[in-house]
């Protein structure tokens, strides 16, 4: 707004306050009000009611006597639920198994994830420009592929007799396992084979994103302080261990939160891989959470499960900010 | 933009350092892409084999006889109306980018331009948006829809996603840089706000809305989960439905699953190798995931 059309404004006392002219006021609120009414109702009201739902034994199928179905025939049962997640049930076990699945498969895919992206990001920054936006095109392709479509491709992959993987592991003269996604005492390092399994197929189809926020990284990283450490006889381990992964550290911290909190949240991998098995052994929060509020309709617990998905991610958000505050002058 | 652009005019940077090296470089990139390509060009190839040679031991890998024989067999199946499947898919995603796009740059053209009161508050819910997990409110926005009567029906996939937190963030991040000069311009001319925002800021908004709207696209396109609750009916289902359904029937059939597959797979595909600049710069840009 300018200076003359303030001056003119006769209202000019109001709009100090608030900032708008008239016309202003009502293109502002014309819109602000519907999208935050429609926020009201399908982003603010559903983070209520799941906290709510968590303190009673809801279920769609039964009707309740009270507002929004709840009371009577489902209810109220304080902290119930979250005290059945410690308490010795088949419900409370798979509960915790599922929360054990999920940080294992978190920590294991970011480990994989970064020990491939990072030292790939600093090679594709170090091929001629030409080449390298054809590599990063082609790296970034799985991650826009349809997750049931890989993870339909990936059970194929894993077949035991007629299987990529284990075809070509023949093929180099080693011996396969029997069977990837469905034998539960198969283990490889202390890790579920069918864990292995489902990390390897959701790193190959997740790595590109890493690997494009490195390159950008990269990008951004001073040539004349790499060229510096060349003049000074600096090695390109040297270079990558004492220069290229200080400056990148706020990148490398961004991604870290990023690739946990989605880790948290993979469903559809699981569910059409290997449908939570065997015996368990790849049943992740989100299937709990699906199976409990969509199958059996326990929707109560379903939605206490689901809050402390919502813990993880809120943990995992707050120790990045409190890392964040370090400063990272360079 | 910054970066990228920046990027973008260097000149060729000369590859650094040793043959040797330059070398061993290449064949780790070359092995990469070999890991990255070799799934699908795998089911690709399976699609392509007669039903007798997949079961075959060892397998091959290209196909001794080549055949359409899978896809004509999904073609031809009278559950399998693809047509209906793939318009499904189309106006889930088309209504989402459209009505997404319109939310997200009207919303962030008020929040980057504009001083009110409680601007802050409300900036501020939408950035809590953006750290709650989908499945930590699908409970309620199932029950939701359940009271609006959109269950079991495509409506029931644009309805609850309409206003998206992550997209009024970025066009906000993107409509700050945008100079006021030319708002103020417009305004002295005698245009009205809606008209601002209509004719002067939105044309600007070319690459941050592509960006935007191709995410928006390919995450409506391929999400699973949310489809899975809401529809029930064969006909309503999305492509990603389709395919967990169609395995379901045919789980040994490998040669019509991968086929399937890639029917799924390609349209997106087909948009990929379009927008593939605009899509890898956006993650390079936001961070977008």
């Amino acid at each position: 707004m300018t200076r003359a059309a303030i001056a003119s404004d006769p209202g000019i006392g109001r709009k100090e306050r608030t900032g708008l002219r008239p016309g202003q006021r009502a293109f502002v609120w014309g819109a602000l009000i519907p999208i935050f009414l429609y926020l009201g109702v399908f982003a603010l009201f559903p983070m209520i009611w799941v906290v709510v739902l968590s303190f009673f034994n809801y279920s769609p199928v039964r009707v309740g006597d009270g507002l929004l179905g709840l009371g009577g025939r489902n209810p109220f049962i304080g902290l119930g639920n979250f005290i059945a997640m410690f308490a010795d049930t088949q419900a409370g076990q798979l509960f915790r198994i599922s929360v054990k699945n999920t940080l294992i498969f978190a920590f294991l895919v970011l480990a994989v994830n970064l020990a491939i992206t990072l030292p790939l990001a600093v090679l594709v920054e170090n091929v001629h420009a030409r080449v390298k936006g054809l590599f990063r095109a082609i790296y970034f392709l799985p991650t826009i592929s349809s997750a049931v479509a890989v993870a339909i491709m990936w059970g194929y992959v894993f077949h035991p007799q007629q299987g990529l993987l284990n075809n070509f592991i023949k093929l180099i003269g080693l011996t396969p396992p029997k069977a990837w996604l469905t034998d539960p005492s198969a283990y490889f390092l202390g890790v579920p084979l069918a864990m292995i399994a489902v990390i390897i197929a959701y790193v190959w189809m997740d790595f590109g994103y890493n690997l494009v926020i490195f390159i950008a990284a990269l990008q951004g990283i001073p040539h004349e302080i790499r060229d510096a450490a060349h003049i000074d006889g600096a090695t390109g381990w040297q270079e990558f261990r004492r220069i290229t992964v200080p400056l990148l550290q706020p990148t490398l911290l961004l991604v870290c939160t990023l690739t946990m909190i989605s880790s948290f949240q993979v469903f559809v991998i699981f569910q059409v891989m290997t449908g939570g098995g065997p015996q368990n052994q790849t049943r992740s929060l989100t299937m709990e959470i699906y199976e409990n509020a969509f199958r059996y309709q326990a929707m109560g617990w379903a939605a206490s499960m689901s809050l402390v998905l919502f813990a993880m991610v809120l943990i995992v958000t707050l120790v990045q900010f409190r890392v964040l505050r370090t400063d990272w002058e360079y | 933009m910054g970066t990228v652009q920046l990027a973008a005019s260097a000149a060729p940077k000369r590859p650094r350092g040793r043959p040797l090296a330059l070398l061993l470089t290449y064949a780790i990139l070359l092995i990469g892409l070999a890991v990255t390509l070799v799934p699908f060009i795998w089911i690709l190839m399976t699609s392509l084999k007669p039903a007798s040679e997949i079961v075959r031991i060892p397998p091959t890998f290209f196909p001794e006889q080549w055949t359409l024989n899978s896809y004509q067999t999904i073609f031809a199946d009278p559950k399998v109306p693809l047509a209906r499947f793939y318009l499904n898919s189309t106006f889930v995603a088309v209504a989402r980018v459209v009505i997404t796009l319109f939310t997200s740059s009207l919303a962030g053209y008020i929040f980057a331009k504009f001083t009110f009161r409680g601007k802050n508050l409300l900036f501020g819910f939408i950035l809590i948006q953006l750290m709650i997990p989908f499945q930590v409110v699908m409970i309620p926005a199932y029950l939701i829809l359940v009271q609006l009567r959109l269950i079991d029906s495509l409506w029931g996939l644009v309805i609850p996603s309409m206003v998206d937190a992550f997209g009024i963030f970025l066009m906000r991040q993107f409509i700050s840089t945008f100079p006021n000069d030319l708002i103020d311009a417009a305004r002295i001319d005698g245009a009205g706000e809606f008209t601002v925002y209509r004719r002067v800021v939105m044309p600007n908004l070319g690459a941050p809305l592509a960006t935007l709207g191709i995410f928006t696209f390919m995450a409506t396109w391929n999400d699973y989960l949310w489809p899975l609750i809401v529809i029930t009916t064969h006909e309503k289902r999305t492509l990603p439905l389709l395919l967990t359904w169609y395995t379901s029937q045919h789980g040994q059939r490998y040669d019509l699953t991968m086929a399937a597959s890639i029917l799924v797979l390609l349209p997106i595909l087909v948009v990929y190798i379009f927008f593939q600049r605009w899509i890898v710069r956006g993650v390079a840009l936001t961070g977008m995931k």
